[in-house]
């Protein structure tokens, strides 16, 4: 006994421990029912604000078991953290959740599964099947829901073991489930599981399916919604009755508050409006304009998002919105980014019936004091002008009104654009509008493009230009200075003007330049278009002439932006997702991920097969000038291999070797590291 | 107010021992009956049990004392981990299934590395010589000599045979275990 007594008192002289960990763990071990519950709430909060708790693991662990919801709510919360960090003792936990999905509480049923998925270790997952099993089979949906979304996340996990075990055929069974909420996360399981491994097939929707689906659509959530009308989007109709039946039954859901509800049940609708019969067809798409325009009417966010879909809409469905241009007005609260965005929907909706109108308010844009959005305004006039011909002197009358109103970048904008309209609309009546304008502001031109653009004009309409030898004596002079463009754009003037209207001195402008352009300039495209000039030009005038000038540039029809009919396709079939906002195909950001994962792990077995053969053909060399006999050549080879296998294999053994070859990995020059390192081993 | 309340509550309740747990440990090899035990205390009834990965915890008022029983996994692959329980341990209740002569060493082995801790030094050991309804069962002697008990020193212990199935032997054994912690731990 007197030993024992020695044992407490030794305790109590221990050395006080402190600090918050400890107070922490003693909380957590408390015999203290309430103090076990504050300790805990205590380490969660901890982990919110990002501390590092996970040492407390074992001890959190402990608290699993009880009967407390809330109590247990954390633990689990905690354990979701911090799993990763202790994988092996997550097996402790296996029997309490074991034990949670048979309670009588659903909310915790469904709680343990949920958790028992979102712990992504592998012990866990040989010891999820039975609860996973009863969970799909069990009587409340909410806990049906749940266990549906964690076979996606066992999927990820062990994909054979989800296939054996029969997870993917409960999961197809899920969707033919009595509730609508079972039947969407099925659904959404299913199809992120077929997406992830396209070869198990699981997710084919035959009638039966469809029916069901259908069925579902109209009492699940909202984010069941979307998931049910992607896949209504993915699957083809048999027929013009069977497609007029889904859109039928799609159509009251472009109603829906939730936008996303919305874009996808746009996305479903054009998917298979094409089957339907054409007057089915027209009433169809007109029903798509109303809800579009509602997505105007939400924040501006969530505005940017549907703008961006319905420029990918109209451009697919160009008579779409004709009637709704107003809807798309800039407002003086807007965002840039959405303003921006606006102007391009705006330039796509232009018709002749609402040109006047689209064009007087363009004009209130190109008079706010916005730098960007006045740009954008001015090149928007232009984009009508250059679409509807009827209206484009009126464009051209307005932008002189610019030019003259406002000052320097607004010249510069609009001189690019006056190069565009020139192009389409060669007419004396246009030149006579246009090029006394840029003759009178070209001095006051900073910007290269723009510069560019009043050169091109001066060399295509040389005799417009009052006082030309003062141009074409500031182009001589200023040609070093330029940059590549304005100096392309320069020699093409400059030899044009002297086939066209050479004055006096246009001659020596253009030797000086020429000469210019061979000697002193470092661009390579300028100098070859100089020498390609000059020959020309020597060999015989009248051909010079012939060549340049009498060939006609292929006028423009648009200056809209269009997709390819290939991308317009890809983003139609993903309206509604990050696709249709960034306007590129989902797999040019989401494979990406995925590819650099498998690059990585070939990179490694590369790396190693070459360290391999480096040092047996070392070894070999070495033992060539030994002229030994051949059992001597093997153990050296078999020895230096045993080395990089343990290089490769564990850590410990010889960790500065290791970092050495992760660092390699990272760097294109395998082969040349590879020499150095296989000399180090 | 109430933060205030509930603290002060709590200091009482810690001065007087109200609710105070007392934490037990059940342990033993894999398949001793630990899992049948427990329940059979706390609910009186023989549950199905199935071997369990990782722990269970009940709590039971037993003669005006509220235990927290925890019985832990006693597989190979959980056995290292029992140490993160030892902390705050008033007793240990190891079950040895008597009919397994072929482990009773390990169970041996396992028994004195875990009384070795320093944090069990003041816990009570009780041993239960389990399954002495099966034919062939070591007796209580037998078992106390396999585990070679009378070495321990400075240590209350008591090993008594019992039947989880049949309940016999258990209040006994758990009686003795009150006793002891009443008196030289409250």
């Amino acid at each position: 006994m007197s030993s024992a007594l020695e044992a407490r008192l030794r305790k109590l002289f221990k050395a006080p421990r402190k600090g918050e960990s400890f107070e922490l763990r003693t909380g957590l071990v408390s015999q203290y029912a309430y103090e076990r519950k504050d300790a805990i709430q205590r380490v969660i909060a901890a982990m919110t604000v990002g501390k590092d708790v996970s040492a407390l693991f074992p001890d959190v662990l402990k608290n699993i078991a009880t009967h407390d919801i809330e109590q247990k709510k954390l633990v689990y919360l905690y354990l979701m953290n911090y799993a990763k960090t202790n994988p092996e003792l997550c097996i402790l936990a296996v029997n309490t959740f074991v034990q949670d999905t048979e309670d009588p509480n659903p909310l915790v049923r469904a709680l343990a599964i949920r958790t028992m998925g979102c712990i992504r270790v592998d012990k866990m997952v040989d010891y999820m099947d039975i609860p996973l099993k009863r969970t799909l089979k069990d009587d409340n949906p909410y806990v049906r829901k749940t266990g549906a979304i964690c076979v996606a996340k066992l999927f990820d996990l062990n994909p054979e073991m989800c296939v054996e075990q029969g997870f993917l055929q409960a999961l197809q069974d899920l969707v033919a489930d009595p509730n609508p909420m079972v039947v969407a996360n099925a659904v959404s399981a299913l199809a992120e599981i077929q997406e992830s491994d396209p070869s198990t097939q699981c997710f084919q929707i035959t009638s039966k399916v469809l029916k069901k689906l259908l069925l579902a659509l109209n009492e699940c959530t909202e984010w069941g919604r979307v998931t049910i009308l992607s896949a209504l989007s993915e699957y083809e109709s048999v027929d013009q009755a069977e497609a007029h039946h889904i859109i039928e039954r799609v159509v009251p859901q472009l109603q829906h508050v939730n936008t996303a509800v919305v874009l996808a049940g746009i996305k479903t609708v054009i998917s298979h409006i094409e089957k339907l019969s054409s007057t089915e067809y027209e009433m169809y798409l007109k029903k798509l304009s109303s809800p579009l325009v509602a997505l105007m009417s939400t924040s501006p966010e969530a505005q940017y998002v549907g703008i961006r879909n319905i420029r990918v809409i109209l451009e697919k469905y160009p008579q779409l919105l004709s009637r709704e241009l107003r809807v798309f007005y800039v407002k003086y609260s807007d965002p840039l980014y959405l303003k921006l965005e606006k102007l391009e929907i705006m330039v796509r909706l232009a018709n002749d019936k609402n040109a006047p109108l689209l064009l007087s308010e363009l004009k209130e844009y190109a008079m706010e004091v916005d730098a960007d959005l006045v740009k954008r305004a001015v090149s928007a006039i232009a984009q009508v002008a250059i679409k509807l011909p009827d209206h484009a002197m009126k464009a051209v009358e307005l932008l002189n009104f610019l030019v003259n109103q406002r000052g320097d970048y607004v010249v510069a904008e609009a001189v690019k654009v006056f190069r565009d309209l020139l192009r389409r609309y060669k007419t004396t009546e246009y030149v006579d509008a246009i090029v006394p304008v840029v003759s009178a502001n070209w001095e006051s031109l900073d910007d290269a493009e723009a510069t560019a653009a009043y050169i091109w004009i001066l060399g295509e309409y040389p005799q417009k230009f009052t006082r030309l030898d003062r141009h074409l004596q500031k182009l001589a002079e200023g040609f070093l200075e330029e940059t590549s463009v304005v100096q392309l754009a320069t020699l093409n003037a400059i030899v044009k003007t002297n086939l066209r209207a050479p004055t006096a001195n246009s001659g020596n402008y253009l030797q000086s330049i020429l000469n210019c352009a061979t000697s002193d300039v470092e661009n390579a495209d300028v100098r070859d278009k100089a020498y390609l000039y000059w020959r020309l030009l020597s060999s015989d005038s009248g051909l010079a002439a012939k060549v340049l000038l009498n060939t006609e540039l292929p006028p423009i029809p648009s200056t809209i932006a269009l997709f390819t009919p290939a991308l317009l396709a890809e983003l139609v079939s993903e309206l509604g997702t990050l696709a249709s906002v960034y306007h590129k195909p989902s797999y040019t950001f989401t494979s990406l991920i995925a590819k650099a994962k498998i690059l990585r792990a070939d990179n490694i077995e590369e790396i190693e097969r070459l360290a391999k053969r480096e040092i047996v053909a070392n070894a070999k060399s070495e033992n060539l000038l030994d002229f030994g006999d051949d059992e001597e050549i093997a153990a050296p080879v078999a020895s230096s291999l045993d080395e990089l296998s343990d290089v490769f294999g564990s850590s410990s053994q010889a960790p500065l070797a290791n970092s050495d070859i992760l660092g390699l990995f990272g760097s294109s020059g395998v082969d040349s590291g590879m020499n150095s390192q296989a000399a180090d081993i | 107010m109430g933060q205030i309340v509930s603290s002060f509550t709590g200091i009482f309740s810690k001065l007087w021992g109200i609710d105070r747990e007392i934490r037990i440990l059940i342990l033993g090899l894999d398949g001793a009956g630990k899992t049948t035990i427990l329940y059979r205390l706390q609910m009186g009834e023989v549950v199905k049990t199935k071997p369990t990965i990782g722990f269970n915890v009940e709590t039971l008022k037993y003669k005006n004392l509220t235990l927290n029983i925890w019985d832990l996994g006693g597989q190979t692959s959980i056995r290292p981990y029992w140490r993160c329980y030892y902390a705050n341990t008033a007793a240990v209740i190891f079950v040895v299934d008597s009919t397994d002569k072929d482990r009773i060493e390990t169970a041996a082995k396992e028994l004195h590395l875990m009384l070795r801790e320093e944090e069990l030094l003041d816990s009570a050991l009780l041993v239960f010589a389990n399954k002495q309804d099966q034919p062939g069962a070591m007796t209580a002697a037998e078992v106390s000599q396999a585990l070679s008990l009378t070495d321990l020193k400075d240590r209350s212990w008591s090993i008594v045979a019992s039947s989880a199935i049949k309940g016999e032997g258990l209040s006994e054994g758990l009686d003795w275990l009150m006793d002891v912690i009443k008196e030289e731990q409250l």
